[in-house]
């Protein structure tokens, strides 16, 4: 079976400094695979490479056997490569709907002269979206749902995570990459995520997940196979139980000597 | 005030539908009036204490928001009766200004400005883009149709789309180095783009160097010239009429495509240009297309506007159409109200006509100018009007 998103060899360079290097990665339709690695280790600079907005400088990625290296961020958008941030960047002085239906941008078609001169249509396809971009946000949350017109900016920060979610998903996307998508929520707001991660994929077969997480429940309980980043470099991959255990990776975690007693 | 509406239907919703009614007349009318004593008044206590009220009616807006809801709340409600009075309103205009040609003068160029403003506002206002160039197409767009006019004796009417065209033209070529560019290093290329049209038409000898082109001839209409009076029900206006409703006729059209275009893919494309670049571009919009474009949309009105006023003066040299030019026109959407079709409209007739009527200050014109604009920002930082949320599922 061909990976549906294959990362060979992927290296960048900033200068003299080697911030990822000779990563491999290979993610199934319908599966989740989570990167975890100390702060710095070259995470969200993979993501970057991978959705574009950094161009690699040695080694390939693929989507679905067709490689999409170094193609410019919008294209890989298009191609079906998702993805959130870290720090959530939403569209804050737009309405939730407004963000979830720019999302769609490359599901919808009407350019600058079906504006002007087909307004029906364009009008049309724009309410179409509205319509679908409710569904999808009351579906990741009802209480998202009844804020549905006001504005993104004043949404707290669970809930920004929660809206990227469902803006992730307005593109029918084949892969959904999330960076650190717990990150700023308690134990409970974790449990609707991980729900709502199992309850998308469920919905949608083959679509598959790549996360970067550090809340160690969600790594423990969510992902198929979990792969180690550690100074730019792949260390570790496999099932987490055995994962965990290994000594590079928790020299990686712990340092060398707590690595010892631990 | 929805609330209301739906826990007790019946009585209270007409009572409410003719309230409304009552409102949009009452602020279209009075706004209509009070534009008309601002123009035709010339004595500066006059002016002053219209200015005063003015300034009152936005205090009042500002303190009060729910006042400024229910004045919103039914022009949503009475979409169509508000559209229609506000045409009637502009057609019927003529006749109260006492044929004065000078009241004329100030609102035809003052629409000229609503629709430059207009223009600026698909950057500025829905993609934060700094453009500096828009005094640049206008006076593209004005030397263009003024030379076919006068070199090949093409008819203005057939002038207006080919000078759209060819400053569009430039439009793109000047998106194209801009793409490269962020933030305060596109407005510098745009500020560049400004200065080298102004000094090219200044240097040219077809353009007619500094001297300019005179002579540009009236447009005709089915046998009207536009440099003749209009009668009509027993009336006489004055030349400037026809061009007064040429402009309106501008203005009307660019109103329209900028609610089209708001309120379709490529507005709301735009806005997410605007609120973050790099988000935008992973939810797959090509941010040098959607740039370009909006520079491209940008000099096509502003063309339009050019040519208009071309015909208009009947005479044009580039020092109609310089930096100061682009940067009144950024001025007017900043004070009107960023991506607020109706904000950008009034700030382009306020900055049109404050510095006119307040002739003793003139000397002090900019430093005027400035004063307001840093008050604004100051005290009211979104604009006049600010940008409203988009309607999905409701009346249209």
């Amino acid at each position: 079976m061909t990976p549906l998103l294959e990362v060979r060899g992927l290296t960048i360079r900033f200068g003299g400094l080697v911030a990822v290097s000779e990563v491999d990665l290979a993610l199934n339709p319908s599966e989740v695979l989570c990167i975890i690695g100390p702060n710095g280790a070259g995470k969200s600079t993979l993501f970057n490479m991978i959705s574009g907005i950094y161009r690699p400088s040695a080694g390939t990625v693929h989507l679905d056997g067709r490689d999409i290296t170094g193609w410019p961020a919008h294209r890989i958008a298009a191609a079906g490569v998702a993805r959130t941030f870290q720090s959530s960047r939403l569209f804050n002085d737009l309405t939730l709907i407004d963000n979830v239906v720019i999302g769609m941008h490359t599901r919808t078609k009407s350019g600058v002269l079906d504006a002007l001169l087909r307004p029906r249509r364009a009008r049309a396809e724009l309410e179409a979206a509205a319509e679908k971009a409710g569904e999808l946000i009351r579906a990741i949350s009802p209480d998202l749902h009844a804020r549905r017109n006001t504005l993104a900016g004043a949404l707290p920060q669970a809930d920004r995570r929660r809206l990227e979610i469902a803006r992730a998903l307005a593109s029918e996307p084949r892969v959904i990459m999330l960076d650190e998508p717990s990150s700023g929520m308690d134990d409970r707001d974790t449990d609707a995520l991980m729900a709502d991660v199992r309850r998308v994929m469920a919905e949608r077969p083959g679509l598959s997940f790549l996360i970067i997480e550090h809340d160690m429940r969600l790594v423990a309980a969510l992902p198929d196979r979990v792969a180690v980043i550690d100074y730019g470099r792949k260390i570790a991959e496999g099932d987490f139980a055995e994962v965990r255990l290994m000594p590079r990776v928790q020299e990686a975690y712990l340092g060398h000597k707590a690595a010892e007693h631990a | 005030m929805a609330d209301i509406t739906q826990a007790t239907p019946g009585l209270l919703n007409r009572n409410g539908a003719s309230a409304n009614l009552a409102i949009v007349a009452g602020v279209e009318l009075g706004s209509a009036i009070l534009l008309r004593a601002f123009l035709l008044s010339d004595e500066t206590a006059v002016i002053v204490a219209l200015l005063a009220l003015m300034g009152a009616i936005f205090a009042a807006l500002q303190l009060r928001p729910v006042l400024e809801e229910r004045i919103v709340a039914a022009f949503h409600d009475r979409k169509r009766f508000a559209t229609l009075l506000g045409i009637v309103i502009v057609l019927a205009c003529p006749f109260f200004l006492q044929g004065s040609g000078y009241a004329f003068h100030l609102l035809i160029v003052s629409m000229l400005y609503a629709v430059l403003a207009l223009a600026l506002n698909f950057q500025l206002g829905s993609a934060n883009i700094p453009n500096f160039a828009t005094g640049a197409s206008y006076g593209i767009g004005a030397y263009t149709s003024a030379l076919l006019a006068l070199n090949f004796g093409v008819s203005f009417w057939l002038t207006l789309p080919v000078a759209a065209v060819v400053a569009t033209a430039f439009g793109f070529l000047l998106g194209f180095p801009s793409m490269r560019t962020k933030e305060s290093y596109l407005a510098l290329v745009t500020i560049a783009f400004g200065i080298v049209a102004h000094q090219l038409l200044n240097n040219f000898d077809w353009t007619g160097g500094p001297n300019g082109l005179v002579g540009i001839p009236a447009p005709e209409l089915f046998g009207h010239s536009f440099a003749r009076p209009i009668e009509a029900f027993g009336f006489r206006l004055p030349s400037q009429a026809n061009f007064y409703y040429l402009s309106a006729a501008l203005v009307g059209l660019s109103i329209v495509s900028a609610k089209r275009l708001h309120e379709s893919r490529v507005g709301l494309a735009w806005n997410a240009l605007r609120a973050d670049p790099l988000a935008a571009r992973c939810q797959g919009i090509d941010v040098v297309w959607y740039k370009m474009l909006a520079f491209g949309v940008d000099a096509f009105l502003a063309a339009f506007a050019g040519t208009i006023y071309a015909f208009y003066v009947s005479y044009i040299s580039p020092d109609n159409f310089t930096f100061l030019v682009s940067v009144t026109i950024m001025t007017m959407v900043i004070v009107g109200g960023m991506d607020n079709t109706l904000g950008v409209i009034i700030g382009a007739f306020f900055l049109t006509m404050l510095p006119e009527k307040l002739r003793i200050f003139s000397d002090y014109r900019l430093l005027f100018v400035g004063v307001v604009v840093i008050l604004f920002l100051i005290l009211r930082p979104q604009g006049l009007f600010p940008q409203r949320a988009r309607n999905y599922g409701g009346k249209r």
